[in-house]
């Protein structure tokens, strides 16, 4: 989890690439004003480069809270804890969680590999949510089913 | 239920104006007859639930006539993630007629009617809207869109696929006024260059538009990740627990995938309407609305910020009971008065009737939403691979007069052919270099010439689909991204284009696009609910049409002028 | 509500469905199997734009047999879900291809390794499909049948299709749903046509 300044941010902050870029900067570290042309063309700059930060993502976070948007805000903390997971395992633990897709022991690992390994205990807690109400509506896998694919 | 006597055979003698009227457009539309027992129905039914809850400990525990244990998965999500438990009881029990006065009383602020509207249930809400007429819903749309701005999105694809084409389509949309613009596939192996195509046209037309490309969930979310798209929309849920099963998914899968698509910093909304439940034949008895009012407390619910809805694929299915158009437009208000971004339909083919068809957009077009069609084709209907919409290329001029003539703003404007023919010409110079830059099916000068003057994809010469398919799939394998196209548009010499690319990459990188209801202006400003909120108070106040911009939407293809009525203006 | 042996009621031709027996997996490697859905040449008799079941399942069948293909037609009696019938009736059939088919014309070929939202060809606008659509998709079912890779069947697209039809389509779709019998299995199907008087 990234740390959050000391000052919670306010709409008047917004838009931060315009009135707080200096809060913001790349997944290596650079300042956002360090994303121009000059270093595009030199080669400076990687994909990497172009993805937001955790940080960032809280601090979006703060402003939608001050927005009157808690469940919005919400979306960009697990976003938050998110950046850390490979593009490939998100969207395998997106699929994990489609109905029928998981056994509910599976669910619980995926839920504890969430908090373990990545430290992300909001989508954890999605998970279990999911976990709990998938075995009320029938939406398990069942462990010995005829798979569909 | 029989209702198809058939209209032709030995039918008895009909007088002249009949045949004329059986000959008028209209009659080609389809119509049925309500059934509310199986939810064909627009928004009256007597199915739907009460409005109730009731809270316990800090938890909903009954919802709309409902008691926890009888929860179906969309119950159990709003109820834990999209309602506000502590203000539920309170504003659940006020009564319907304040809600519905409140929305259209520009002396209740916007915030004020959010801080009621956050805490109703699904049945709540609907016994609210169903208190109001069309026109209220406009008043009510007016007030509770969020961002001040009104836009427009536009389509951009391509009967043949063809890059080149979607290109110069691009930015001829991105001049005329999208704000975004999106694509999709005949071919969905064509997705990456089609998908490059968008993304370096609409460069060219006007810096900032936003871009995506309409694809299943997984490839959808990769071209994002690279940045070769910009947002995503496709996203779709569903108001029924057996039909979101159908469509493989759940709330939490969906959510999860929201937060997928934030945590790399790519801006995102769902996708619902009216009458897709029914569709699929699983309304579980339930009127159209109360179901995609339950998708709205979904998505609401999801975190996400947005909301493409307005019945969407499934329009013919309300646009054929009675009542149906009300419902759509309540729909909207209803995404918006929760908080969402609405992109608000008007975008797929509805009517044989061009009167019925622009009587449709009237309710979004009128009080602007924050994207009114979701897109306009800014290609021939004929070269739209979502099946058509509800107004295309042909209509330009016509919508640009009805903006004129209400002083309204639609989101687009009349530009000049020698503008269209530079912006067009230099999008497929642009795209040219790129493919060259990284290797891919070269395209010829002729195919430029062609762009540059073309309608549709019929005015081009055919591409080698087999080379562009290996090429697109030589995209994914060599993994290019966002900046290898900035990279090659900077040393074929389109700085500005490069430059447009490069800040609208940079923007993931600030979040900024990620809150509600965000665009970017033409000088890369994100414009969202937060620094451009909606702050209509009445007669006087909120988005007016005026100054420069109001200067702009006069101009038309022809216009008489006062100076020298010999001549025309423009 | 559907009825073992219900008779379509046409002008020219008609064609009733007389159930055999339980439907199990296919042993010839050359069949496809035809999966119709429960009131298909039942409670319906035509699809959507009129064209009569059992000109469907002629053209259907004779399009896999000019391939030298055997047909085996199957009835569903409790899903009327097109993926989900189609997916199982490829599970059935010894090729491991299927010709789904729903009462209102809208028809996918699938085959039984593929994932169940998925499929080889789709043809979801009902409006659009003929007797000439019918008979090639029955000849390519074959030809996958056989290991083959034909051209897929040229798609048709017309974007007035869903103003004119949409609506209608639900409501037929809404009436084949209640034909749905649960806990009721596949059963193969003999085909009796008979030439109608009536015409």
């Amino acid at each position: 989890m990234g740390t959050s300044p000391t000052t919670e941010l306010t709409r008047d902050d917004y838009p931060l690439s315009i009135n707080r870029p200096e809060l913001l900067h790349t997944p290596t570290g650079k300042p956002i004003t360090a994303l121009t042309m000059d270093a595009v063309v030199s080669g400076e700059l990687s994909a990497e480069d172009l993805r937001i930060t955790p940080e960032t993502l809280q601090l979006q976070a703060q402003i939608a809270d001050a927005s009157g948007r808690p469940q919005l805000a919400g979306n960009f903390r697990r976003a938050a804890e998110m950046t850390a997971i490979p593009d490939a395992e998100v969207l395998a633990m997106y699929n994990a969680l489609r109905p029928r897709a998981s056994t509910g022991a599976a669910l619980g690992e995926l839920a504890d590999r969430l908090e373990n390994t990545y430290s992300a205990p909001v989508c954890a807690a999605l998970v279990r949510e999911a976990a709990e109400v998938y075995g009320r509506r029938d939406l398990l896998a069942r462990p010995a089913a005829d798979s569909d694919d | 239920m029989t209702s198809t006597a058939p209209r032709t055979g030995t039918a008895p003698r009909q007088s002249l104006r009949t045949e004329i009227l059986e000959a008028r457009p209209v009659n080609l539309d389809g119509f049925v007859e309500e059934w509310p027992e199986k939810g064909l129905v627009a928004m009256e039914s007597a199915f739907d639930p009460a409005p109730s809850v009731r809270v316990e400990d800090g938890q909903i525990v009954e919802l709309d006539g409902k008691t926890r244990d009888e929860f179906d998965f969309m119950d159990t999500f709003i109820a834990n993630h999209a309602i506000d438990v502590a203000s539920a009881e309170r504003c659940t029990a006020m009564p319907s007629a304040e809600i519905a006065r409140m929305l259209m009383d520009p002396r209740a602020s916007r915030d004020e009617v959010l801080a009621v509207t956050r805490g109703l249930t699904p049945a709540k809400i609907l016994d609210v809207v169903k208190l109001m007429n069309v026109v209220e819903i406009m008043q009510g749309m007016q007030k509770m869109r969020a961002r001040r701005t009104p836009a427009n999105q536009g389509h951009s694809t391509s009967a043949r696929d063809n890059p080149v084409q979607v290109a110069a389509d691009a930015a001829e949309g991105a001049l005329r006024g999208f704000a975004e613009l999106e694509t999709t596939l005949g071919v969905l192996r064509y997705a990456p260059l089609v998908a490059i195509a968008l993304q370096v046209g609409a460069q060219v037309g006007r810096g900032g538009v936003l871009t995506q490309c309409a694809l299943e969930e997984a490839t959808e979310l990769e071209l994002g990740m690279r940045g070769i798209t910009a947002y995503a929309e496709t996203i779709s849920i569903y108001g029924t627990e057996s039909v979101f099963i159908d469509g493989d998914d759940t709330p939490w899968s969906k959510a999860f995938l929201a937060s997928a698509y934030a945590s790399r910093g790519i801006k995102m909304r769902f996708t619902s309407g009216t009458g897709s439940e029914v569709q699929m034949g699983n309304a579980e008895g339930k009127s159209m609305l109360y179901l995609e009012i339950r998708c709205i407390l979904m998505a609401k619910g999801a975190g996400v910020q947005g909301l493409q809805n307005g019945s969407i694929s499934c329009i013919g299915v309300p646009g054929a009971v009675p009542g149906g158009l009300r419902a759509v437009a309540a729909e909207n208000l209803v995404a918006s008065m929760v908080d969402l971004e609405c992109a608000s339909g008007n975008d797929q083919s509805f009517s044989h009737s061009a009167m019925r068809r622009t009587a449709r957009a009237m309710p979004q077009l009128l009080p602007g939403t924050d994207f009114v069609c979701s897109g306009y084709s800014s290609v021939p209907n004929a070269d739209n691979m979502f099946a058509g919409s509800n107004f295309d290329t042909e209509d330009f001029d016509d919508w640009n007069t009805i903006q004129r003539d209400f002083q309204v703003d639609g989101g687009l404007r009349h530009v000049r052919e020698d503008e269209i023919l530079q912006a067009r010409d230099k999008a497929a110079r642009a795209l040219q270099a790129v493919f060259a830059h990284l290797d891919l099916p070269p395209i010829t000068d002729d195919e430029v010439a062609a762009a540059t003057y073309a309608n549709s994809s019929n005015d081009y010469p055919f591409r080698d689909v087999l080379s562009d398919l290996k090429g697109a799939q030589s995209v994914m394998d060599r993994e290019i991204t966002g900046l290898d196209l900035v990279k090659g548009l900077e040393a074929a010499g389109f700085h500005d284009v490069a430059e447009n690319l490069l800040t609208v990459l940079r923007q993931r990188v600030s979040g900024d696009l990620l809150q509600t209801s965000a665009v970017l202006t033409a000088d890369f400003t994100p414009l969202s609910a937060i620094n451009d909120p909606n702050d209509y108070a009445g007669p006087g106040t909120g988005y007016r049409l005026e100054g420069e911009r109001w200067e702009q939407l006069k101009k038309l293809r022809h216009v008489t002028s006062s100076t020298n009525p010999e001549t025309e203006v423009g | 509500m559907t009825t073992p042996t219900a008779t379509s009621t046409l002008p020219g031709r008609t064609v009733s469905l007389r159930e055999i027996g339980p439907a199990r997996r296919g042993t010839r490697e050359d069949e496809v199997v035809v999966a119709v859905s429960p009131a298909f040449a039942g409670h319906f008799s035509k699809t959507i734009v009129d064209v009569p079941h059992a000109e469907v399942l002629r053209q259907l069948l004779a399009g896999i047999e000019e391939q030298g293909v055997t047909a085996r037609v199957v009835r569903f009696r409790d899903t009327a879900d097109l993926a989900a019938l189609a997916h199982m009736g490829a599970k059935l059939s010894g090729s491991g291809i299927c010709v789904g088919i729903l009462s209102r014309g809208t028809t996918i070929i699938h085959q039984k390794d593929l994932p169940r939202l998925s499929n080889l060809e789709l043809f979801p606008q009902s409006p659009l499909l003929d007797a000439a659509v019918f008979r090639m998709i029955g000849s390519n079912a074959a030809q996958y049948a056989k290991g083959e890779s034909p051209q897929p069947v040229p798609t048709r697209n017309d974007q007035m299709a869903r103003p004119r039809w949409q609506a209608k389509a639900a409501l037929l779709h809404l009436k084949e749903f209640e034909c749905i019998e649960a806990g009721r299995g596949p059963v193969d199907v003999e085909l009796v046509f008979e030439s109608s008087n009536a015409g």
